[in-house]
């Protein structure tokens, strides 16, 4: 176990974690031996929502949000990208999916200690995961959707996807405990209550971990309406933290009758979602498409109202499938987010700043700009700590 | 010019440049053989399979730019050095290599006649695919042109499916690739119609490979035209330096007098692929030319190496001694007018005759090569495309006749143009438009079958919004300039831009609009332009 570098306060534990030798890949300059390492905040200062999330060059940030302001930062190793990053049960660790979609590492948010890291290429065989990483309920065991491809020498060769298990008591170089063959295409994951892992691809699968026996918890794409044309569902970002749920949303043409006339066609959004305490799986259509979205969710106290967003941020009323309300962003955010009592939304992903917006009027409250670079495709984690 | 990035070098690479021709002579070496430069360079990773064969390397065909391009790939994502075991510089070698692999497993003139456009860069170009599934799963990240200038065994199609999504894992992610199951159609369903359109063994490559090959020495007679300059014409002389490799020296003018000349070199690929690189005036230009199976014609485009958008249609003609008839300039004519025409071709002899109705007032200047008269056409004269002669010699459809013009075209129906400029970055890509105009044709009737193609005709431009959208987001105001009387749009700096909603950048979608006025009365076509971002990676073949 080691530290790597807080980036801005923090130079001194870095220079010893790349003395140590355990990651080459730590890019410091200027290491100062006789620097005493500082300790990059303290832990939990502050009860109430915190915000984890991952920019560019490859840094893990925790928001508090109360504060507004970046209360730690950790410099993980490797490269950027796609910095999909999955909570543990207790909040203390985040594993993020980075280095080219390749490697795993589980950080200690407060002190950027690194608990665990996979490599998940090994030998000839090229391994990716697209935002596709869940951790158990009891915090055991790191869940990835892997895509391999055999580099042999004169050519590639495709490899069935599957799920890779590891535990997260498994160090800095853990391999799978197990696998199990598992649908291609799948984008997000999350556990259910009861260990379940949720995959989600064409349909929404759910896997015994235990065994890999796989069933479709919520067909999407197989669904077979006759009104309505085949879900589109486009999505890297696993946010339904805070309403213990697994969410996504779809487009699709609703149909007038069974001729399926295309032109007569009501076009809409809708979510999939699971509950994750339950398993209960849902999927409703939440209002018309009239602009593309790129993510979004109910919020927390009132799952009547759905919000999302990419341009503009839009607030749902799903029963009535009416737009409530619509506000222009300053700049497109991929990722939406809310606080845990549904008072706040936050907006991310894309550029390098985080917006803030009343989940009422929708006005904005502020922003929070973290340091570095633009955080691309990455998902938010919202949680609350009490002291 | 050895510092542009490597994929742009891919491009230069396949004609020889200046400079590289003077370090070749400066130092005589002895060059390796192709087959040598292989076992140095690529035997390592792909065993050889026989007398002068390779695993992965032998079982595909294809241009000599796709050969191009597989080996910078090499280069690039696999580590591999071009490797000259005589002691030879490295591009030297990947410059054997191509012209190797393309005069061994090339392609046909039949096979690649279909789909030249790619190779000539007219990226306007809408293509038409065979089947719905081709166009999505094939046809969606690059051109499906890329994809039907190959030909491979079925195992090649296949191997070619697994670098795809091994290497672009998020292929069946994306939109057009998640709605299916990407990899089992590819594999199960697109493989086996490749294999069938596309096969490695081909009677038109077995019968090309030992048709006779041409020595392209000549002087040539070039006719042309350029869209957002005007018709052209001029001479190509060139002389052998062994090995399929020319020098070039060109000059010509446009029909305003404005000349294009200079010099350059050629390689031919394949027996027929010519590709020249020329300096003329302070541009660069590039030739994709194909020539036909006698040798006596190369065909093709002409366009500047930065700018690819500007680009010459070109034919070049050897001049064999022989007198012809190679274009009428401009192309068409109205019934009553007056006027004057430049006829180019090669050892013109006699008198000119344009047929009935029209007639030769006098003849302004003439040398071998071309002759300028002045006519008048009756107003009886017949509407439609009629031959022309000069002495003994005749051109089928050299000019059109026609009473009034009917429809106005803009051509290219559809254009991109990207933004770019700022900070040094990609050079913007402007949209060069031409307006056509149109006869209605024996049933009177404008928008019909038997419309009559006039030819491109001087107008005035502008751009409007094309949807409300483009309204809203002022799309008018930032996206770039057209060009008022001459039919190029030029777009805006590239970029975010802090003033545009959501700062966006100055993309836009417009319409484009050419006015005419015939007999004191306006008339209008128009097109569609879409401006867009920057493109990053520009390869040879789109
Ligand atoms: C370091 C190993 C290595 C070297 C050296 C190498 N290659 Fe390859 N080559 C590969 C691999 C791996 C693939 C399959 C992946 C791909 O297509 O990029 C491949 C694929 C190919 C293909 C098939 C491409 C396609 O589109 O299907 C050709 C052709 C090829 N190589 C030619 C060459 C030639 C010619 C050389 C020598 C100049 C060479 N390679 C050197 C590793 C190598
Ligand atoms: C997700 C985007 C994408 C899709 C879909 C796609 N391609 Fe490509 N293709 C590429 C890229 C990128 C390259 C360039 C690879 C290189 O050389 O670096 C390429 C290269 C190629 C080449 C040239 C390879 C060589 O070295 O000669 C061929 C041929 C080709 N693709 C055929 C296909 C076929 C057939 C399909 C459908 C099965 C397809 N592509 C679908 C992105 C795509």
């Amino acid at each position: 176990m080691y530290k790597v570098n807080s980036v801005y306060t923090n130079a001194g534990v870095a220079c010893r974690a790349a003395m140590f030798g355990l990651l080459a890949t730590v890019a410091i300059s200027g290491c100062a031996e006789k620097e005493n390492p500082v300790q990059a905040a303290d832990e939990s200062a502050t009860p109430g929502d915190f915000l984890v999330v991952v920019n560019r060059p490859n840094t893990l940030h925790l928001v508090d949000l109360k504060q507004r302001k970046v209360a730690n930062s950790c410099q993980l190793p490797g490269d950027f990208g796609p910095a999909t990053v999955a909570m543990s049960p207790d909040n203390r660790v985040a594993y993020v999916l980075t280095n080219r979609f390749e490697n795993i590492y589980g950080v200690d948010v407060d002190t950027c200690e690194i608990r665990f890291s996979a490599r998940q290429s090994q030998g000839d065989e090229r391994v990716k995961s697209i935002g596709s990483i869940a951790v158990s309920p009891d915090g055991r065991e790191v869940y990835t959707h892997q895509n391999p491809t055999r580099l042999l020498i004169d050519r590639y060769e495709v490899q069935p996807t599957r799920i890779a298990v590891f535990d997260t008591a498994g160090g800095l170089d853990a391999k799978p405990v197990r696998t199990f063959v598992a649908p291609r295409q799948i984008s997000i994951m999350a556990t259910g209550a009861d260990g379940t892992l949720y995959l989600g691809g064409r349909d929404i699968y759910a896997m015994n971990v235990q065994t890999g026996e796989t069933r479709i918890a919520l067909a999407s794409q197989s669904v077979g309406d006759p009104l309505e044309s085949p879900r589109d569902s486009l999505t890297v970002w696993p946010i339904g933290g805070v309403n213990h749920e697994m969410v996504r949303m779809y487009s699709a043409a609703r149909f007038k009758d069974a001729s399926q006339d295309m032109e007569t066609a009501d076009y809409v959004w809708g979510f999939e979602r699971i509950d994750l305490a339950t398993g209960v799986a849902e999927a409703k259509v939440f209002g018309p498409l009239e602009v593309v979205l790129f993510s979004g969710m109910a919020r927390p106290s009132d799952p009547n109202q759905f919000y999302a967003a990419l341009t503009q941020l839009k607030k749902f009323d799903v029963a009535s499938q009416q737009e409530l309300q619509s506000v222009d962003l300053e700049h497109s955010y991929y990722c939406v987010n809310f606080s845990t009592d549904g008072s706040e939304v936050y907006l991310a992903g894309t550029f390098n700043d985080i917006a803030i917006y009343d989940a009422d009027s929708l006005e904005k409250l502020g922003n929070i700009e973290l340091p570095g670079g633009d955080m691309a495709l990455a998902n938010t984690q919202v949680f609350s700590r009490a002291l | 010019m050895l510092n542009i990035g490597k994929l742009t070098r891919a491009m230069s690479l396949l004609a020889l440049t200046c400079s590289a021709q003077v370090i070749a002579e400066a130092s005589p070496p002895v060059p390796s053989s192709p087959r040598e430069i292989i076992v140095a360079s690529c035997s390592g990773c792909h065993a050889q399979n026989g007398e002068g064969r390779w695993f992965r390397i032998s079982d595909q065909r294809k241009t000599p730019e796709a050969w191009q391009m597989t080996l910078v790939r090499m280069e690039l994502v696999h580590q591999a050095k071009f490797v000259d075991p005589a002691g030879g510089d490295s591009q030297a070698a990947l410059r054997t290599l191509v012209k190797y692999f393309a005069d061994t497993q090339g392609l046909a003139p039949a096979e690649s006649a279909p789909y030249r456009y790619i190779l000539e860069q007219e990226l306007n170009t809408i293509e038409q695919h065979d089947t719905e599934q081709f166009r999505t799963m094939c046809a969606r990240c690059h051109t499906g042109a890329r994809v039907a200038l190959q030909r491979r065994t079925e195992d090649e199609w296949r191997n070619l499916v697994h670098f795809h999504l091994g290497q672009f894992p998020t292929t069946e992610y994306q939109m057009m690739g998640r709605d299916r199951d990407w990899l089992g159609l590819a594999l199960n369903e697109v493989v086996p119609y490749l294999n069938e359109h596309f096969p490695l063994q081909t009677d038109a490559w077995q019968q090309w490979q030992s048709a006779s090959r041409h020595n392209f020495e000549a002087s040539w007679r070039v006719v042309g035209s350029m869209p957002g300059r005007g018709a052209f014409s001029g001479t190509m002389v060139t002389a052998a330096k062994g090995d399929d490799h020319y020098s070039v020296a060109f000059n010509g003018q446009f029909e305003d007098g404005e000349t294009l000349e200079g010099s350059g070199s050629a390689v031919v690929y394949t027996g027929y692929e010519w590709r020249a690189s020329l300096k003329l005036g302070d541009t660069r230009y590039r030739q994709v030319l194909a020539s036909t199976s006698d040798g006596g014609e190369l065909t093709g485009r002409m366009f500047q190496r930065e700018h690819s958008e500007w680009g010459l249609r070109m034919q070049a003609v050897r001049d064999t001694g022989q007198s012809s008839v190679l274009a009428v300039q401009p192309g068409h004519l109205r019934t009553g007018s007056e006027g004057s025409l430049r006829i180019v071709g090669t050892n013109l002899k006699g008198d000119v005759n344009l047929g009935p109705g029209l007639k030769v007032l006098e003849t302004v200047s003439r040398d071998k090569d071309q002759v300028l008269v002045r006519f008048r056409a009756e107003a009886t004269a017949a509407a439609g495309a009629r031959a022309i002669k000069v002495g003994a010699v005749e051109l089928a459809d050299a000019i059109t006749v026609f009473g009034k013009i009917d429809r106005l075209a803009v051509e290219p129906a559809y254009a991109v143009g990207r933004v770019g400029g700022n900070e040094g970055s990609q050079p913007a890509v402007q949209a060069i438009f031409e307006a056509i105009a149109w006869g209605a044709g024996d049933d009177g009737q404008a928008g019909t079958a038997d419309d009559l193609r006039i030819g491109p005709v001087t107008a005035q431009w502008s751009v409007a919004p094309y949807t409300e959208q483009a309204v809203q987001d002022q799309d008018l105001r930032f996206a770039g300039q057209m060009e008022k009387d001459s039919g190029v749009f030029t777009p805006a700096a590239a970029g975010p831009n802090p003033e545009r909603k959501y700062q966006t950048n100055n993309a836009g979608n417009l319409k484009v609009i050419a006015t005419i006025e015939q007999d004191g009365k306006p008339m209008q076509g128009d097109g569609h332009l879409m401006v867009t971002v920057q493109r990053w990676n520009n390869p040879p073949i789109r």
